[in-house]
């Protein structure tokens, strides 16, 4: 029953691989800022959760503060530092080692504040309920598989509902036209940010809660969230959710065979794959330019 | 139709057919930007594309060079078929280009701009072609000929915006092509430049430069065309003699009509 | 006190030379690679083994480690060269991670964890290297050819594609220029003379494991490049010496904790590297934002084009 154990978990890091990468997604397909930083938005947050639980302020209020803390650092990442680069040049790699370079930076500050090595928060939610024989599987599972597919459904609602969702979704194609319907492609980039940012904070708490935080986990966030983005398709904001669910099942079922040392290289192993064999991504149009 | 039949089919005062354009299509998702468009570039003929904004002349333009991969129809280059070619084996079969928007070598000087259009190969030192001195040489007429010379160690990012343009030209001069496609090369220039340009235009047509040019002057339509292929909404209204094209009055009323 | 200089003498040449070649790829080519630690630690690593096994003459163990770690990058630069820029930084931060996984887990060739120990000193020509006063010319020469041989190749018509593609990929491709294959020999080349750095250093620390081959080292690395001044032929030399002092210069402000000095380190230059591209994104050696003019009319460089005429599609 190995394997059916660990489909189990690898639907309860793949939901939460698919919204954080699905946050990246809809920032870069909005904006093209490719946003290195997105992986510090994560352990920000979480960070911030960790604090609240134990100052003993209460999960809600954890959450909520999690929340604001990553919209509030997206939002601040586009005004103090993208937009201002974007006015004089704004070339991809500029604002790609801007954005690294506070990455590092937020990485240092957090492991100077609450040390660098793993932490985590006992509760219950994180103690596995036997579901059949051999097949162990915590509250926290389903709440990130439920909290995933809340987010998405509302997230699809507003990019195809909405009008401020269906401006975002061609933001990065004509600004020029976003600006003729009386829109602010400037306030539109911070919405991006903000919820792209937003997506970031089930993973951030669920994480906590459930296999820990140390300040480098940005990196891996990171790692899985351009894996998924590429993967997906670029621009394709489904597209990099359900690379998230692939990612994660990926990882974990190829624990029958590898150690677990080797998951991070069957994330690469699949990366590689798509950019040889279909480098527009599973959903994606247009690869070269 | 292969090479040979056609060859023989043509009269025997044509010029050889250099490109040929059958039924060529592209669209972007739902757009037809270029639409069953069929013509030939003849040897020595110097064709302007006109047409109103959006009319898919530069789709053209990046459908021949290889930029953009065609929706349908085909592409032959002196008979052999080159749709789907990768744009640098295309620029090496002789077909070189001039964009709207330059495209300069912007952190590099005047002279290196012209001298790496000479340098296609990868290898960091090349044991054929040109030496080194022959290049230099070459550039410096270049430079020379298009007023250059005294620029030649300033980057092109640096250049005012008529020596942005001659540099442009320079390139593809230096590039040693048979077929030019120029994309507005005339757009913005002050008069006296304006000469200098026409001048030397003539003067590569008549060393063999094989000339399409999209350009919406029309007074350098009219001075210096052998042919006009009009373009509106990726379709191909008329291609001919400049006169006929020009006074046709449905074709005028949608060239002035749209940028009224 | 001598012992310290040359210490960091030595230390300051061999991150130059990872700097050096990074910036050949990032400022010429515009390729940006999360992975040159990697290569880094593939020329350590084989120099290491080489030397163990085989022969420590430098002229065997570098030109060993140069050829592994050139067709390694063939792995990284063939598949993620083909297409967009971002697919190549994504590719070579996969290629780092799993490096990191590969270094400390294969136990019979890199020593696992615990790493490799008693590499011989460098033989050169019958000579053994290994007092710090004789390893830091030595490990000044090899910084000096390297940075001849890539001034050479940035001035050769090689270096004239790269940079041509750099400005301006399409039009590069419309005169001729295989940009794939060239991006690719760039890579090559860039991987091949960082493999050098890792062989100096095997033989200087007699020691080495995956800890010196982390993200963190090709983080390091890219900083230097990006601090000294991308393009430039000093920079990378300048970012090297300022990054390296910078621990020595922390240490004796002693109001700092003195166990942060690694995050404050971080912070300094994951900062340096935010606030140098918002205010002079050539870096301290590159060319001043006033001076560089900017670019509106060449869509390549990303800048917005004006809205002064609707443009048609290039893409």
């Amino acid at each position: 029953m190995l394997w059916l154990q660990l489909t189990f978990t690898g639907l309860q890091v793949g939901a939460l691989y698919a919204l954080t990468a699905a946050g990246f997604s809809l920032i870069f397909g909005a904006t093209r800022v490719f946003h290195f930083a997105h992986g510090a938005a994560f352990v920000l947050a979480a960070y911030v959760f960790y604090w609240a639980e134990t100052t003993g302020l209460g999960m809600a209020a954890g959450i909520v503060l999690a929340a604001l803390a990553a919209m509030a650092f997206g939002v601040a990442m586009d005004r103090l530092v993208y937009a201002p680069i974007q006015r004089h040049e704004g070339s991809f790699f500029t604002v790609f080692v801007a954005s690294f370079g506070i990455g590092i930076a937020v990485q240092n500050v957090l492991g100077m504040v609450f040390g660098r090595s793993f932490v985590t928060i006992s509760t219950g939610l994180s103690r596995s309920v036997k579901l059949m024989d051999g097949v162990y599987v915590s509250p926290l599972a389903w709440i990130a598989v439920a909290c995933a597919g809340l987010f998405f459904v509302a997230l699809l609602l507003f990019l195809n509902r909405t009008h401020v969702g269906m401006a975002l979704r061609a933001l990065a194609d004509s600004p020029e036209l976003i600006r003729a319907y009386g829109l602010d492609p400037r306030r539109l980039s911070s919405i991006a940010f903000a919820l792209g940012s937003l997506l970031v904070v089930p993973g951030a708490v669920i994480t906590a809660l459930g296999s820990g935080l140390n300040p480098t986990l940005g990196n891996h966030v990171m790692l899985i969230s351009l894996a998924a983005t590429i993967v997906g398709g670029i621009g394709s904001i489904g597209g990099a959710l359900v690379a998230g669910f692939i990612l994660g099942l990926a990882e974990n079922l190829a624990l029958v065979v590898f150690e677990s040392q080797w998951t991070e290289a069957v994330t690469f192993a699949i990366l590689f794959l798509v950019i040889l064999l279909r480098p527009a991504g599973l959903f994606g149009r247009h690869a070269t330019r | 139709m292969n090479a040979l039949a056609s060859a023989a089919a043509r009269p025997a005062d044509a010029p050889e057919i250099l490109l040929e354009i059958r039924n060529l299509e592209k669209h972007f998702g739902g757009v037809k930007a270029v639409s069953g468009v069929s013509m030939d570039l003849r040897a020595g003929i110097v064709t302007t594309l006109v047409g109103p904004n959006g009319a898919g002349k530069t789709t053209l333009f990046n459908l021949i060079t290889g930029h953009l991969v065609r929706s349908g129809g085909s592409l032959r280059w002196l008979g052999r078929d080159i749709a789907g070619m990768k744009p640098y084996r295309i620029a090496r079969l002789g077909i070189a280009r001039t964009f709207q928007d330059l495209r300069l070598f912007n952190d590099m000087t005047v002279e290196e701009n012209i001298l790496t259009v000479m340098e296609p190969g990868a290898l960091p030192f090349s044991f054929s072609g040109p030496s080194a001195a022959e290049k230099r040489e070459k550039v410096a007429h270049v430079m020379e000929r298009t007023g250059l010379i005294d620029k030649a160690h300033v980057r092109a990012v640096d250049l005012a915006y008529a020596e942005r343009k001659f540099l442009s030209l320079a390139r593809i001069m230096a590039a040693d092509a048979r077929l030019w496609l120029l994309d507005e090369p005339a757009s913005g220039l002050d008069p006296n430049s304006y000469e200098t340009f026409l001048r030397l235009l003539r003067e590569e047509v008549a060393a063999g430069v094989t000339v399409c040019i999209i350009e919406h002057n029309l007074d350098i339509v009219v001075g210096i065309s052998d042919r006009i292929a009009f373009l509106d909404r990726g379709r191909l209204l008329a291609d001919g003699e400049p006169k006929s094209v020009l006074e046709n009055p449905e074709l005028t009323a949608i060239y002035f009509g749209d940028r009224a | 006190m001598q012992a310290y200089l040359l210490n960091l003498g030595v230390l300051i040449s061999i991150y130059s030379i990872l700097a050096i070649t990074l910036n050949f790829i990032m400022g010429y080519a515009g390729i940006f690679s999360l992975a040159h630690a990697v290569f880094f630690g593939v020329g350590a690593y084989t120099g290491a083994l080489v030397a163990m096994s085989l022969s420590a003459s430098l002229f065997v163990t570098v030109p060993i480690a140069m050829v592994v770690a050139g067709v390694l990058s063939l792995a990284l630069a063939l598949p993620a060269l083909r297409v967009r820029g971002e697919y190549f930084v994504a590719a070579s931060l996969g290629l780092q991670v799993l490096a990191v996984t590969v270094f400390s887990e294969w136990k019979s060739v890199t020593g696992g964890i615990g790493g490799l120990i008693g590499i011989p000193p460098v033989d050169l020509a019958g000579y053994q290297i290994y007092r710090p006063a004789a390893f830091f010319p030595l490990a000044l020469a090899v910084l000096v050819l390297v940075l001849v041989a890539t001034r050479l190749l940035v001035h050769s018509s090689f270096g004239r594609s790269l940079t041509a593609i750099r400005d301006s990929e399409s039009a590069a491709e419309s005169f001729g220029k295989n940009v794939p294959l060239i991006k690719t020999i760039s890579v090559v080349i860039s991987a091949a003379l960082a493999a050098t750095a890792g062989v100096l250093y095997a033989h200087y620390l007699a020691f080495i494991n995956v800890e010196s081959f982390t993200l963190d080292t090709s983080v390091l690395v890219m900083a230097m490049v990006i601090i000294g001044g991308t393009g430039t032929a000093a920079g990378p030399v300048v970012g090297a010496a300022l990054l390296l002092l910078l621990p020595g210069l922390l240490s004796y402000m002693s109001f700092l904790p003195q166990t942060q000095i690694g995050a404050i380190q971080q912070i300094i230059y994951g900062l340096g590297m935010a606030v140098l591209m918002i205010f002079r994104p050539g870096g301290l050696v590159g060319r001043s934002k006033a001076k560089a003019r900017p670019r509106p009319q060449d869509p390549d460089t990303q800048a917005q084009a004006p809205a002064s005429k609707p443009a048609e599609a290039t893409r």
